[in-house]
């Protein structure tokens, strides 16, 4: 009994805790090396500044980037990008999960998304989930 | 067998999750089949249905849309309507294609509201060229009535979401004149 006990507080702990995963998935004939201007949205709810991460880690990666309210940019750009980031409570607040959408700046067809997923444990910063989604998806 | 205490005192909060959380079920294509549209224009030449982006649902996970179960439900879809001649597995004179970009579900809640996006095109095979081609945006909430079980609403939340994607589909298909 004492070992079944333990076995049902073993899979309740993997159920609870899981493993991080990170995925990425591009639209056919997607090819997203020759965007070089890009736009993040800001999710109305967000108040973490997760758009201006986003930006910043673009212009790292070598891209012209901006970042804004509006649904689209003032002036054109190659792509758009959307985001929604998700939280949770573990002694501190932390992003358990990112998914970032590249939408054509022209036509609004997303070409390719990328998608972060981290329980507690296995936390890292914000900074550190931009930068590995944006990772998987311009890998 | 008799638990003891401390036994069943570590198995009960166990057991109460289980109970409330469930294991994650596939999306059915048969949940997301659009309701049938009218057709200006019904095509006598036929189609074949290609979906990417769709993910597969692990019973410790969310209920998600795989690739199989979004193309079943289009291509029943588009049966229902009439809007082509037949719809082929593969080859045909068009090609819808149907890529699965966004798929944005609640962690958690009683009242669950996804949402989804899904770039389709349409490409007639004899020119290569793209006819048609739209990014739609869906959402459904599931409300906290509609089932006892998150996971169980979780699913219906997606299943509404692709069935009102399809939807917007459908309708704006019956609009072309291929």
């Amino acid at each position: 009994m004492k070992r079944l006990a333990h076995l049902a507080l073993l899979v309740a702990a993997a159920l609870l805790l899981g493993c991080a995963t990170a995925n990425s998935s591009r639209a056919p004939n997607a090819d997203l090396h020759h965007l070089k201007t890009f736009y993040v949205v800001r999710v109305p709810e967000d108040e973490r500044g997760i758009e201006k991460l986003i930006a910043k880690r673009l212009v790292t990666l070598g891209f012209q980037c901006t970042a804004g309210d509006a649904p689209t940019p003032a002036s054109p750009v190659d792509a758009i990008v959307t985001y929604q980031d998700r939280w949770m409570w573990d002694i501190t607040m932390y992003m358990i999960k990112l998914d970032i959408q590249v939408h054509d700046g022209a036509t609004g067809a997303i070409l390719a998304n990328g998608e972060v997923m981290r329980p507690s444990l296995q936390r890292k910063s914000p900074e550190g989930m931009v930068e590995e989604t944006l990772g998987v998806l311009f890998k | 067998m008799i638990l003891s205490k401390r036994s069943a005192a570590a198995a009960a909060p166990i057991a109460v999750f289980c109970l409330l959380v469930g294991c994650a079920t596939a999306t059915k294509p048969e949940a997301m089949v659009a309701d049938k549209v009218a057709v200006a224009h019904p095509s006598s030449s036929d189609v074949s249905v290609a979906v990417s982006g769709g993910k597969e649902t692990s019973s410790a996970g969310a209920s998600q849309v795989s690739n199989d179960a979004f193309a079943q439900a289009l291509r029943d879809s588009i049966k229902n309507s009439g809007l082509f001649s037949a719809v082929n597995a593969s080859g045909g004179r068009y090609k819808l294609t149907a890529f699965i970009g966004k798929m944005d579900q609640p962690m958690m809640g009683f009242s669950m509201t996804v949402k989804m996006e899904v770039s389709y095109t349409l490409a007639d095979s004899r020119s290569n060229q793209s006819v048609w081609s739209k990014n739609i945006a869906s959402e459904y909430t599931a409300k906290a009535s509609a089932a006892f079980a998150g996971v169980e609403r979780l699913r219906l939340a997606t299943e509404g979401a692709a069935k009102a994607n399809i939807q917007q589909a459908m309708t704006e298909l019956a609009a072309l004149q291929l």
